[in-house]
């Protein structure tokens, strides 16, 4: 360099750059050099006075040593920047194991996820969901089920009455007559979730307020076959692919030929053990053909149509499903109890 | 029903068969056993004698006794400490290694004298107490003296060697009431021979006893006659096949009808016949009068009852009990024996409302053959004349108003076979119904007719045929296949789905749903009626106090919940339940919210007690969910307070200018009464039938303006009882269409503010449809706005 003073300035400039350890320090360094008081500005400002011959190469040192500074300054504050950052980032860390916000969802009692869950099984079969009162006449609840009055099986299902003609339905199954009356003849395909109450003592396994699901299929040509076809269906959804279900004889006034209907254990997977008393199968509902005075009671002729009927209990099934132990649980609500079940499918 | 396996062997062949293989067959045809019991049992039993009884050195009550066992054990020492123990008595002996159903026979030292062995009571080899008396109870059994010692067979020597099965009837099958008719079930499912005895004791006398009946009630009645029977103790078989169904012996006469009854599943009388006021028994229904019976109980019967009456006088309370007057006692010398039908509903009544169950009575309740009197009296005079020393019969004397007839039904093999989705054969059905009993006549055709036994009071048309054939071929082979049906959408309806999208919905919000029982007590029943006051339906024969009204109101409920809950340290609570409600005049669906102490959702360490506004935030998620408009719903304080709720923080739900429901912060007083501890509550009950059916419109998009909206703020104090909602609706009002919306973002009282005022802060949003804002035009709405506020809410604007 042929000016000596540049060649000065630059040095003292690096120098003061290279000891600058702070943002602010690299800016007053930047001030320094860069304001319009400062040497090197004056000697920017110097250069259109010169006589030709000096003004290019003056110029040119001087372009080049206030470039070199820029650059080493913009460099170093980068630089310190980063180093800045880094450090206020650092300071920023928190405890990642402190909660997070609260985004769960609130539980289902077990005994809706299962009514809700059965409840689409049947809906991706094709099947509607009817309605009916709990509060119930004598003629829907048993007369038109094929129960008549001093029918022995009534006293299968000990019953709270309003008055003579007035009940809490026993059993869902009293929505059969009433869809069979508003269908008039047409074919049906319903099943009904409910609340249903008996006379019983509340027990570890009895109550006196329990639900159920009932299922109703009338058309041509329906026999045992379709309810068991169908059953299984529900089955394997509800409990698993691997479960196989039997039909064993029963009765129901309502249905004949009537069956109880089990299911392969889930815990032995039908070797037999504690939970299946060592049968293999455990009872999960019960049905049937729909008995042929059922139809022609409720206005369907037994010669053209048929159907099926079931009956199955939500407690029952989320009993099984979920391991409970007694029933009254579903009825206290403990929030430890309902928030075992938050998981969806 | 209990059914001696002993017994029932007489009657039909049970080679080879396990009683737990019988009870598995009699369950998978229809009959379920719901246990095997064994009338006693114990493995190393032997008979022996005591040869020498000594007194235990070291006991006041113990014996020390020498045991000849026979010759294959010999002798052993055995210590005893029953007190008819004695030289010369013969006994059951439980050798060392006995299993016996309480204990476990070891070799043992019983203070200081080595024991090797039991002396046993019937009572330990598990021999019910019921059956036992006293004697036997308090010591070890006395053998009689012509017992073989060495015996190893001592249960079959004592007659205990039985299983007995415990058959759960159902209401279908009266018939197996009957240990006959349980035969013949089991020897068509096992294919079986079936063996039942029928007997014939001649008439040698003509009696004079009439019998009728005066009511259709009593559709047949039988009766013979008997002279010079003597009572003494029943013979030891039938003594021990009563126990094993579970009646307990009584005298030879007594147990001769139960145990008739037990075969054949038709309940027997006995009547003293000296004791009679005349010689005739009829039946009639028209008595209102009191009755002295067996149990020497009064009881009251009334017009409707079934009773045999002997010259107009109630001699027995028909199929359910006798009378004291003509009862059979130790020195009844000549009696009649009756075998009726009585129609079951009375009996129902009559034996329902004076409380007296017995095997006999609900035998009639569910059914009797009435086709068997004859055979059954013969059958009971046999045992008579074998055991009571019956000297001389009369001829059987019958009444009968029923012709008895056949049941006969024509059916095909298709029909039976499209019922139950099979393909068996003519052949198979006909074997299947023949193995059963039926008679079956069977065309080339596939059609055919079927005779239904006279006991199968169940069977009376084709699909009853179905079940007879299926449960007997068994329901493996039902070919499971859906049915081929009209393609159909399943799916919820409109009203069903909004359901299921409300309790989704709170449920993803964080809300835990509960389900609570319909039925509360007389006094719950009006607490939070918040909606509406309607007349509830009350349980004619309640179990309990607690569970005497079917519930008109869900909350209650709900708050029972949140309080059994904060009682095991649950405080922070979000709970709901939807319910249907029945009252005499209405049946609506209910939604019921509480939520106690904090909100936890935004994390453990940002708590916030609930509030009014959390309820109404909710409610209002719940209204824009289902695309109800903002217009079509308000809350408005609630006028008429009944101090269950906070007066200040309390609103009606109005949806479509009609209240549907209520909520707010729980009043204090019910806090305390509910025992939710010192924390806030908000609770809501509401119907939701409005909303489930309620009209909305379909979504259509509507454009967002490309031109820049201009966002201002406005500060102002107005009197604390004015509603945002009324401002924020006055500024829409006020901005002519340019207004785009108005939102408060600050309320403020307390330092600062004069007192009974309050500081609002609510930015307002301008925007037009077609063009850019100017300034002046929002300028000019602004100060419209402002110039309103202050008129209409004397609003004094800050900054």
């Amino acid at each position: 360099m042929k000016n000596q003073r540049l060649q000065e300035i630059l040095d003292a400039a690096l120098l003061e750059i290279s000891q600058a350890s702070t943002v602010e320090e690299i800016n007053n360094v930047r001030n320094t050099y860069f304001s319009k008081k400062s040497e090197l500005m004056g000697m920017m400002s110097l250069i259109g006075t010169l006589p030709p011959e000096e003004k290019k190469t003056f110029g040119q040192e001087v372009g080049m040593v206030k470039g070199q500074i820029a650059s080493a300054i913009d460099e170093k504050a980068k630089l310190l920047a980063e180093q800045e950052l880094a450090k206020k980032l650092e300071a920023e860390k928190i405890d990642i194991s402190l909660p997070g916000k609260n985004f769960a969802p609130g539980s289902k009692n077990p005994f809706h996820v299962i009514k809700d869950e059965m409840t689409d099984i049947f809906l991706g079969m094709g099947f509607e969901v009817a309605d009916g009162p709990e509060i119930e006449s004598d003629m829907f609840n048993f007369e038109l089920l094929n129960i008549p009055k001093d029918h022995p099986a009534r006293d299968m299902q000990d019953t709270f009455y309003i008055d003579e003609n007035t009940l809490l339905r026993t059993h869902t199954s009293p929505v059969q007559a009433r869809t069979m009356a508003a269908k008039k003849g047409q074919p049906i395909r319903i099943i009904c979730p409910g609340k249903t109450y008996r006379r019983d003592d509340d027990d570890a396994t009895h109550s006196h307020q329990f639900a159920q699901i009932e299922g109703l299929v009338i058309d041509r040509n329906i026999n045992i076959g379709h309810l068991k076809a169908t059953l299984e269906l529900f089955a394997k959804k509800m409990f698993g692919e691997k479960r196989e279900i039997r039909l064993r004889p029963s009765y129901f006034p309502f249905t004949e030929p009537s069956v109880e209907v089990d299911i392969t254990c889930a815990n032995c997977g039908g070797k037999g053990c504690n939970m299946c008393k060592g049968t293999g199968y455990i009872e999960i509902l019960g049905g049937g053909m729909v008995h042929p005075n059922v139809l022609k009671m409720n206005g369907y002729d037994p010669e053209v149509y048929s159907g099926f009927a079931f009956g199955i209990g939500i407690e029952r099934v989320a009993i099984l499903r979920y391991g409970i132990d007694d029933i009254r649980k579903f009825y206290q609500n403990d929030v430890r109890f309902l928030h075992q079940f938050k998981k969806k499918i | 029903m209990l059914v001696s396996l002993k017994n029932l062997k007489q009657f039909v062949n049970l080679d080879g068969l396990t009683p737990e293989e019988i009870a598995k067959g009699l369950t998978f045809s229809g009959v379920e056993v719901e246990e095997i019991t064994k009338l006693a049992s114990g493995t190393n039993l032997v008979i022996g004698q005591i040869i020498e009884c000594e007194e235990h050195p070291n006991s006041d009550h113990l014996h020390v006794l020498k045991v000849d066992l026979g010759p294959k054990y010999g002798f052993e020492q055995i210590v005893c400490g029953a007190p008819n123990a004695r030289k010369g008595l013969k006994v059951i002996v439980a050798r060392v290694g006995a299993i016996l159903p309480e204990i476990e026979i070891k070799k043992g030292v019983i203070r200081g004298v080595e024991s090797n062995g039991m002396c046993c009571s019937l009572l330990e080899l598990g021999v019910d107490k019921k059956y036992l008396s006293e004697k036997q109870v308090n010591g070890i059994e006395e053998l009689p003296s012509d017992a073989l010692v060495g015996n190893e067979d001592v249960l079959g020597y004592l007659g205990l060697d039985d299983a007995v099965l415990n058959l759960n009837i159902l209401a279908n099958r009266p018939d197996l009431l009957s240990a006959y008719n349980v035969a013949r079930e089991v020897g068509a499912i096992f294919s079986r021979e079936v063996n039942i005895p029928s007997y014939d004791v001649k008439a040698d006398f003509s009696t004079k006893v009439e019998v009728g009946s005066k009511t259709s009630r009593c559709s047949q009645f039988s009766a013979r006659e008997i002279k010079n029977i003597v009572t003494k103790e029943s013979p030891e078989w039938m003594k021990q096949t009563l126990m094993a169904m579970g009646v307990r012996s009584i005298n030879n006469i007594v147990d001769i009808g139960n145990y008739v009854m037990l075969m054949t599943g038709q309940p027997l009388h006995m009547y003293d016949a000296d004791k009679l006021p005349k010689k005739e028994l009829f039946a009639e229904d028209n008595h209102d009068c009191d009755f002295v019976a067996l149990d020497e109980k009064t009881y009251k019967i009334i017009n409707g009852d079934i009773v045999i009456c002997s010259e107009g006088q109630p001699m027995c309370l028909g199929g359910v009990m006798g009378s004291l007057a003509c009862a059979v006692d130790e020195n009844t010398r000549n009696i009649i024996i009756e075998a009726a039908s009585f129609d079951s509903a009375s009996i129902r009544h009559t034996s329902m409302r004076l409380g007296l169950v017995s095997e006999s009575s609900s035998r009639f309740v569910k059914g009797t053959n009435h086709f068997q009197a004859s055979e059954v009296l013969q059958f009971a005079s046999y045992l008579i004349k074998e055991y009571c020393e019956g000297q001389s019969f009369s001829d059987i004397k019958e009444y009968q108003s029923e012709t008895l007839t056949d049941l006969k039904i024509s059916t095909t093999v298709d029909k039976i076979n499209n019922r139950l989705g099979t393909s068996f054969s003519s052949k198979q059905i006909k074997e299947a119904l023949e193995r059963l009993h039926f008679k079956v006549m069977m065309n080339k055709d596939g059609k055919f007719i079927a005779v239904v036994p006279t006991y199968r009071l169940d069977v009376s048309g084709s699909a009853d045929l179905s079940e007879e054939v299926i449960r007997l071929l068994d329901f493996d082979n039902v070919k499971s296949e859906l049915p081929c049906l009209d393609t159909k959408l399943g799916a919820l309806s409109l009203g069903q789905q909004r359901l299921r999208n409300i309790r989704d919905y709170l449920v993803d919000r964080g809300l835990d749903e509960c389900v609570t029982y319909s039925l509360v007590s007389e006094k719950e029943a009006d607490c939070f009626n918040l909606i509406h006051n309607e007349e509830h339906y009350r349980i004619l024969n309640p179990l309990t106090e607690d569970r005497v009204v079917f519930r008109t109101h869900l909350l209650h409920s709900l708050l029972k919940v949140a309080s059994y809950n904060v009682n095991r340290q649950n405080k922070n609570l979000a709970i709901f339940e939807t319910s249907h409600m029945q009252s005499k005049s209405n049946r609506t669906e209910h939604l019921a919210i509480v939520l106690v102490g904090q909100d936890l959702s935004q994390g453990l360490l940002k708590k916030e007690a609930y509030d009014f506004y959390h309820m109404k935030g909710l409610l209002e998620g719940v209204f824009e969910m289902l695309g109800v408009e903002k217009s079509r719903f308000r809350f408005e304080l609630i006028k008429d307070h009944k101090d269950e709720l906070h007066p200040g923080k309390s609103v009606d739900i109005i949806f479509q200018n009609k209240v549907i429901g209520k909520f707010g912060e729980l009043h204090p007083n019910k806090i305390a009464e509910y025992d939710l501890g010192k924390t806030s509550a908000v609770v809501l009950e509401m119907e939701l039938d409005a909303l489930l059916e309620a009209k909305v419109s379909i979504v259509k998009m509507s454009p967002i303006s490309r031109f820049p909206s201009v966002s201002r703020d406005l500060a102002f104090i107005v009197d604390k009882n004015v509603l945002v909602r009324d401002i924020l609706k006055t500024i829409k009002t006020m901005g002519r269409g340019l207004v785009s919306n108005a939102e408060v973002f600050d309320v403020y009282e307390g330092k600062g503010i004069p007192e009974n005022k309050k500081s609002i802060a609510i930015s307002v949003e301008y925007q037009k449809e077609d063009a850019t804002l100017t300034d002046k035009e929002v300028n000019d709405v602004e100060e419209q706005i402002k110039f309103e506020l202050s008129k209409i809410y004397k609003a004094e604007l800050r900054g």
